[in-house]
């Protein structure tokens, strides 16, 4: 009984969505922030640390390039 | 007889001192000092009773290029827990660098942590003005849903703090402390956690004195937390916690002490688990410090033993 009435449900879903095409509004914007959050993450993970290291580096005193690079 | 101190000497101090709490017995409400962030209002006990124990080795490098910008280098080597459902602990060792860079101005504050398995720790912290302050705090894998953020907004009030806070998972809250008199300072907080659907409420009370400092927290989750913190001199403190969870009837309390020497810093507790830790933070010349940290845990029958070396 129970996998007959979900078979019934998942029939009316299918036509429900060939039916509209449209996306509604919320949807859309669910995407979107789902796609920026997925690019800002991407983005953090790779940039943070050289944007710590730009904005330490042009700071002053500026520091030069051997101190950077050198482990003393 | 060359210990007692002469009488006539005690009689001047008592004086000034009386004159003093007579001059503290009225109170200025609109003075009120500006309260501890609600978050921090168990600072001391955890000092003292949670110091940052670790297994294995431990190097750290601190290298400035000047005063704000600073890089690290850590290295750690030491087995790791794994959560195991058995009850018994599962270790196993790893290795690993973590390249940290540090830029810390008055205004901005950026520390960014990379370790070799592709994780990012990232703490930002911005004063917009000088009551607003902007949070951010996230943690970053390559494993997809396992990174984890927090961004906080917090306004700086006169006797007051507030904050908000948003986290990935639709997480938000709100906290409120408020100075009630110039030693007790009252909050709450309320979360919404939306992936869990849970929703909860929390008041906290914090009461400190020159000597002493006890806070008491409830929450809706079922905690409650209680600490008190006793500064018997200026170099030792002693500590006591006590948390409870009347949900899943879960009670632990813990008694510790902490001596701040010259050049040493020695903390320990003991733990109605059964489980006894001890760090030490040993300064062996400017800049070079020396670390061992133990954890003891009889119930569990895990043993965890670390050293390190911090320089910078």
């Amino acid at each position: 009984m129970a996998s007959r009435v979900s078979l019934k449900s998942r029939g009316k879903e299918g036509k429900g969505s060939k039916g509209s095409d449209e996306k509604s509004t919320a949807q859309c914007l669910k995407e979107w922030s789902t796609w920026t959050m997925k690019k800002a993450k991407v983005i953090t993970h790779y940039g943070f640390i050289p944007l710590v290291i730009i904005i330490g580096m042009n700071s002053d005193p500026k520091p030069q390039l051997y101190q950077f690079l050198s482990p003393v | 007889m060359a210990g007692l101190v002469p009488p006539g000497t005690a009689i001047p101090a008592d004086a000034s001192k009386t004159a003093h709490t007579k001059a503290d017995e009225k109170i200025d409400y609109m003075n009120l000092p500006c309260p501890i962030p609600y978050e921090e209002i168990h600072r001391e006990a955890l000092m003292s009773l949670k110091p940052e124990t670790f297994e294995g080795l431990r190097f750290d490098f601190t290298k400035g290029l000047n005063q704000k910008f600073s890089l690290s280098h850590s290295v750690l080597m030491g087995p790791t827990e794994l959560p195991s459902q058995s009850g018994e602990t599962i270790k196993i060792p790893t290795a690993h660098y973590e390249f940290g860079a540090n830029f810390i101005d008055p205004n901005l504050m950026l520390i960014g942590r990379m370790l070799t398995d592709g994780r990012l720790n990232a703490r930002v912290k911005w004063d917009l003005t000088d009551n607003l302050t902007v949070k951010a705090n996230a943690q970053l894998t390559n494993e997809p849903h396992m990174s984890h953020c927090m961004v906080n907004f917090d306004y700086k009030g006169k006797d007051y703090r507030s904050q908000f806070q948003m986290g990935n998972a639709a997480l938000f809250g709100a906290s409120y402390i408020q100075s009630v008199t110039p030693h007790l300072s009252l909050g709450g907080e309320v979360f919404w956690a939306g992936q869990h659907r849970k929703s909860g409420v929390g008041y906290a009370g914090r009461y400190e004195t020159d000597k002493m400092v006890a806070t008491g927290q409830v929450a809706s989750t079922g905690m409650v937390a209680l600490s008190y913190v006793q500064k018997v001199s200026e170099k030792v403190s002693l500590a006591t916690d006590f948390m409870y969870n009347y949900m899943s009837r879960d009670v632990t309390a813990s008694v510790g002490y902490d001596y701040i020497l010259r050049q040493s810093r020695l903390r320990g507790k003991i733990d109605s688990n059964g489980c006894t830790a001890a760090y030490l933070e040993e300064r062996l010349n400017m800049g070079l410090n020396f670390i061992l940290s133990a954890e003891i845990d009889h119930k569990k029958n895990d043993y965890k033993f670390g050293f390190g070396l911090t320089v910078g």
